[in-house]
């Protein structure tokens, strides 16, 4: 018996301490990204380093504002990202209640063909989009980052499968009250499925705010870029410093990580739907 | 004057608005379900088939021609009397057959990036898995006290846009960065970390482990979760060790989430990018260049060669399928 229970002790301990252990790990990149934003240039490439944030966050942020176009560049992401995000979580759920609750000609191979769309790695479409945006003179525009991603095939099959769940009896009894077809969409399913419009809204952006290798090769003015085109671009420019890139890094994580922290349960129901994808 | 008319023009153009609403509400009831359902498809359908079923149709077309530039011309032109569209030639190509693909044979950098890519995905993903897994079993132990503020601290890495987490961990592994410094402090001589082909591909794996292990410990957890309670309770009943409860009750409920998790981790890994673009630039010597960073380097860097890019991309997307198609088949068989 105290032997079992030394045994617990011993097993409760090294939980603890893995636990501990990959928390501070996770914490460390983060923790040293804002040491670095905060430490004059001399102190950075001193060695040993100083472990503890310094106070030229805001002087670093200047110099980066002055010498380079980031603060545009977040403005952009979110701008792209916003937009995107209303207009593609229109399109896949009134695609997505069509495919829940009506019936029409070629609905099943259609919808197996968007599924298999899944399979595919967005890099696929690099080239191809590349070459259309170039002859249409669309390259460097902001529509050419938004429009190929709308129609996205996650979307419309998790709206398709959470509108099923609405009862058809509920959709029949606003029929008979004069309710038309369109005010069953905006007034009945669209308010039903707040919780899985919220997952898929953080799904598509995210998507949107990651999506690196696209606007890498459509973007070329400066101060047309992405955040991930724009930092990408930092460290070469080499008019900057690595203390100014830390402070752009910064800018670019601590604003979704703090929106991480409010929302984290919406998080995880997106990451759990975009995984479930059969 | 001027005003004056502008404003008539707006009278005009409310007018007409008023009227086609009008038009619009009158014949609104009398739209049969199955028309709603068109209008509700048609411009999801319309993006979709533009923006991706004809991209990936024309690159595997365009994977038997060699690229010579922009299209000049257009292919044709369709006159509807109140409008006309015309159809552009996207690009002037030059049939080639089977050009590209067996250039592809001999393209000692296309085996490289295949190898480091492969090289790359065999080390980081057992090891992600892993921790995950344990993470998420920790963290689904009874006695764990504070559960939510590990969980989100571990998870928060998923929050981290991938270029600027790429230009922390540069910065982490620099010769004189943080993590030399402490290896300094346990006696350690730096490590040029993305200076040698070794260390600068555990860089990248640690890097990507980094980003994905808090995404896979959210699923893991959620399937660990779903395990119904009885089983543990029979098992103790049983006298099952710890170890015991794990290989007999917790691997075999949480096969299916597991083996989704590895072909998602698997791919993800496939299609490694922005990680080797801007930590190492996919040096050195080409060391760390993936699969999808050849493809860029091919199609966009230098003279373009989207002719043979395509081709690698169609290779590229049959691998990645063959992995996704294996995963459906066997979780089919559960």
């Amino acid at each position: 018996m105290r032997e079992q229970r030394r045994k617990d002790a011993v097993w409760k301990f090294l939980t603890y301490s893995f636990i501990l252990v990959m928390t501070l790990g996770m914490m460390v990149p983060l923790y040293w990204m804002i040491v670095a934003a905060s430490l004059p240039q001399e102190e950075f490439i001193r060695f040993p380093p100083r472990l503890y944030p310094g106070t030229e966050f805001l002087n670093n942020l200047s110099v980066l504002h002055e010498e380079t176009q980031f603060l545009i560049s977040i403005w952009n992401s979110v701008f792209i990202a916003v937009v995107y995000t209303i207009l593609s979580v229109l399109l896949c759920s009134m695609a997505g209640f069509a495919f829940a609750k009506y019936e029409f000609r070629f609905k099943e191979p259609i919808f197996y063909l968007i599924l298999a769309t899944l399979i595919l790695p967005i890099q696929l479409l690099v080239i191809p989009l590349f070459l259309m945006m170039a002859q249409i003179g669309w390259t460097d525009t902001f529509r050419a980052i938004i429009l190929p991603w709308l129609a996205n095939p996650i979307g419309i099959f998790l709206m398709r499968q959470n509108m099923k769940s609405i009862p058809d009896a509920l959709l029949e009894s606003a029929r008979m009250d004069g309710a038309t077809e369109f005010q069953l969409f905006y007034r009945i399913a669209l308010p039903a499925m707040r919780s899985s419009l919220a997952a898929l809204a953080i799904i598509l952006f995210l998507f949107q705010w990651d999506l690196f290798l696209y606007p890498l090769v459509i973007l070329e003015d400066p101060g047309n870029y992405t955040i991930p085109v724009a930092l990408s671009g930092l460290e070469e420019s080499r008019r900057i410093n690595f203390d100014q890139i830390m402070v752009a890094s910064s800018l670019a994580i601590i604003p979704m990580a703090i929106l991480f922290l409010f929302l984290q349960k919406q998080f995880v129901s997106g990451i759990l739907a975009g995984s479930l994808k059969e | 004057m001027a005003t004056k008319r502008s404003r008539d023009d707006h009278l005009v153009l409310w007018d007409r608005f008023r009227y086609a609403r009008q038009r619009l509400t009158a014949v609104a009831p009398s739209v049969t379900k199955s028309q709603v359902a068109y209008l509700l498809i048609s411009p999801f359908f319309v993006l979709f088939g533009l923006f991706l079923l004809f991209p990936v149709v024309y690159t595997v077309y365009l994977s038997f021609f060699e690229y010579q530039g922009i299209g000049q011309g257009n292919l044709f032109y369709v006159d509807f009397g109140l409008f006309h569209i015309t159809f552009p030639q996207i690009a002037e190509l030059q049939f080639v057959g089977l050009g590209n693909y067996t250039r592809m044979l001999g393209d000692s950098l296309f085996w490289q990036s295949m190898y480091n890519t492969t090289y790359i995905l065999v080390i980081q993903v057992p090891i992600m898995i892993g921790l995950a897994l344990a993470l998420a079993i920790a963290l689904n132990a009874s006695f764990v006290r504070f559960k939510g503020a590990f969980r989100t601290a571990i998870a928060l890495p998923v929050s981290a846009n991938i270029v600027a987490y790429s230009t922390i961990f540069l910065i982490l592994f620099n010769e004189t960065g943080f993590i030399n410094y402490l290896l300094s402090q346990v006696g350690i001589e730096p490590i040029s970390w993305l200076r040698s082909e070794f260390w600068a591909r555990k860089t990248i794996i640690g890097a990507v482990t980094w980003r994905w292990t808090g995404y896979n410990m959210i699923i893991l957890l959620a399937g660990l979760q779903n395990i119904p309670q009885q089983l543990y309770e029979a098992a103790e009943i049983d006298g099952a060790s710890r170890w015991e409860k794990f290989r007999y009750v917790t691997v075999p409920q949480l096969r299916p989430v597991l083996l989704f998790v590895v072909v998602l981790s698997t791919i993800g890994t496939f299609k490694l990018f922005a990680e080797p673009y801007v930590i190492t630039d996919g040096g050195p010597t080409n060391a760390t260049i993936t699969i999808v960073q050849y493809i860029y380097e091919e199609a966009f860097v230098g003279s373009p060669n989207l002719g043979y890019a395509s081709a690698l991309t169609v290779i590229f997307v049959a691998i990645v399928s063959a992995i996704s198609i294996a995963q459906i088949k066997l979780g089919g068989e559960e």
